[in-house]
């Protein structure tokens, strides 16, 4: 049933020809075969399969996503639910309350089936990181699925659920998606709340959905944004149908395609796709013209001061005395502070956390994250510019296609020049998505990036939408029997 | 940043961190805090900084709320994950040590 299509899905439980509780059985027995994909830290059996029969007393309504499962990253807390951001200090953590968005997918009557893998607290570009053991890519089981969200996009690729939950600080959605063939957004910063996700970079970080295609990914949307009282950095905005202008010709549209994202940096493959792309929409009226934009290629330092500074801050509430991981029989506080993060945190973590400590120690702040902020503030600028001419932004997601999961760590830059096309985003607090396009070598996909102008995700997705339908990929991994 | 960073360097920035590392780890991050120093630094090579500008990471958009009290959580529910609790308390270990070494 899951491989069905929504509408599909829809009408089934509407008449009483399946139950919610079909699909959630149906969802943990993909799981349970996918199982060395290790795209789970923590399923959440009893209670999915509780709330499925309780939604049997329920009227289904219009209500789409009704009784559909879905998969959450372990950064977003769950109420009585095990979060452990992947990281052995919050191993055996049980939140007391849901974040909002949990909250949401609650009232909307999806089913919340399991909290999936990532790197330790979201800092990565492989998931490799994780305590748990990296997630592994459903097209090739010895290459990454990416990250930070790995395991969101390896079960949404291995087809075990149609939904997921996952975080982009600086690429955490749109990386693994494109790694793994599937749809990922970062909405704009602040459309969807904070509130309840644990915090790496706070002025960066945003929950999104990532999904099989683009119609489901607007519907998923939907129903997570809006402004939080409890996040005062949600945005005051109405909420609105992101799926209205699915469907809608692109003839007049005008795209943007900045030259340092088609440089070398990039794979040949890789350009050779978005090339591809760009002819398809010319074919069909939109115009895409090659620009130039100031300070693309200072993103990674910006992101490496903002990024390290914010989490050194925001992981400095993981001392060992209100929750999570702490040494037996400390001698006295600063023994019991230095020796938990020594044990709790891992290798990638304590470095991040280590730099960032030093970026804002003294007049360090000023002269590296002022000027990171001041740089940033610029960057946003010249985003603005472009958006004055441009509907819309387009260039690869990735600069190669996932890579082997036994390629070496040592390199401490090489997970955030992963990230280099996808930071620019993040710095400008935009709306950005990931689209899969085509194939690699090997087989691998390749996925286009779509960046839009703040708080404008529908014109993203009637171009991803567009886009998909063209190009009209099988983006399923089981039909090559060398996979799952 | 200087082209190496020094032991006693690594050991303060450690101990920025709150964070122990061994003696035997020392050279290790010598090495990979120094590659992450110096691509940072690279900024200082990035003209236009305004040190004047006023710089707040978002301020479209955001909202308000008011200031009213609302419900408050339970304190039994918050305690069941503090590794050490007595009543309606957390424990800490000693905080200012008589003489001894913190």
């Amino acid at each position: 049933m899951l491989d069905k299509s929504i509408q599909e899905i829809h009408e089934a439980l509407k008449n009483k020809m399946i139950k919610p509780i079909d699909l959630v059985e149906e969802a943990f027995d993909r799981i349970e075969k996918n199982k060395e994909l290790n795209a789970y830290i923590t399923l959440n059996k009893e209670e999915a399969i509780k709330r499925a029969k309780e939604l049997e007393n329920k009227e289904v309504g219009n209500n789409l996503l009704f009784g559909l499962p879905i998969a959450v990253k372990d950064n977003i807390i769950t109420k009585n639910l095990k979060t452990t951001c992947a990281s052995h200090i919050l191993e055996n953590f049980i939140p007391i309350y849901n974040a909002t968005v949990i909250e949401k997918i609650n009232d909307n009557d999806m089913i919340i089936i399991g909290k999936t893998n990532m790197d330790e607290f979201a800092m990565g570009s492989s998931s490799r990181t994780s305590y748990f053991g990296a997630p592994k890519n459903p097209w090739n089981k010895e290459k990454i699925s990416g990250g930070s969200s790995g395991g969101s996009a390896t079960t949404i690729a291995a087809k075990d659920v149609l939904f997921a939950l996952g975080t982009d600080t600086g690429g955490s959605i749109r990386q693994p998606a494109s790694y793994t063939g599937i749809v990922g957004m970062k909405p704009t910063y602040g459309r969807v709340s904070r509130y309840g996700l644990v915090a790496f970079a706070s002025s960066l970080d945003q929950i999104g959905p990532m999904t099989r295609n683009v119609y489901e990914n607007a519907l998923l949307l939907n129903i997570i944004t809006g402004a939080d009282e409890k996040d005062l950095t949600s945005a005051d905005k109405e909420s609105e149908d992101f799926t209205r202008l699915i469907g809608k010709d692109i003839k007049g549209m005008k795209i943007a395609l900045p030259n340092y994202f088609m440089s070398d940096i990039v794979t040949k493959e890789i350009r050779t796709e978005v090339e591809k792309a760009k002819k398809i929409l010319e074919e069909n009226g939109a115009t895409v013209d090659y620009i130039d934009m100031k300070y693309l290629d200072k993103v990674v330092i910006l992101y490496q001061i903002i990024s390290m500074g914010e989490a050194s801050s925001n992981l400095a509430r993981f001392d060992g005395i209100r929750y999570g991981y702490s040494i037996e029989n400390p001698k006295n506080i600063e023994d019991l502070y230095l020796e938990t993060r020594k044990n709790g945190f891992g290798k990638e973590v304590k470095r991040r956390i280590m730099v960032g400590s030093y970026l804002l120690s003294g007049e360090n702040a000023k002269i590296y994250y002022n000027k990171a902020l001041s740089i940033r503030d610029d960057i946003k600028k010249e985003f603005d510019k472009v958006f004055k001419n441009y509907d819309l932004i387009i260039g690869p997601t990735t600069t190669t296609t996932a890579y082997d999961l036994t390629d070496s760590m040592d390199d401490p830059s090489k997970s955030f020049m992963d990230d280099v096309l996808v930071i620019p985003v993040n710095m400008a607090g935009l709306p950005g998505l990931s689209l899969p396009i085509g194939f690699g070598k090997n087989h691998m996909p390749i996925g286009l990036h779509i960046i839009g102008n703040s708080f404008d995700e529908s014109t993203i997705y009637q171009l991803a939408s567009f886009l998909e339908k063209q190009v009209n990929l099988d983006l399923d991994p089981r039909k090559d029997d060398k996979n799952v | 940043m200087k082209n190496k960073l020094t032991k006693e360097e690594v050991l303060h920035v450690a101990h920025l961190a709150r964070i122990k590392i061994d003696e035997g780890e020392i050279e290790k991050y010598q090495i990979e805090l120094e590659k992450l120093l110096n691509d940072v630094d690279k900024i200082k090579e990035v003209e236009g900084y305004d040190e004047e500008k006023m710089i707040a990471p978002w301020t479209k958009n955001t909202i308000t709320r008011e200031d009213k009290s609302g419900e408050m959580l339970n304190p039994k529910e918050v305690l069941k994950n503090a590794p050490r609790h007595s009543g309606n308390y957390i424990e800490v270990p000693i905080v200012i040590s008589d003489g001894e070494e913190a």
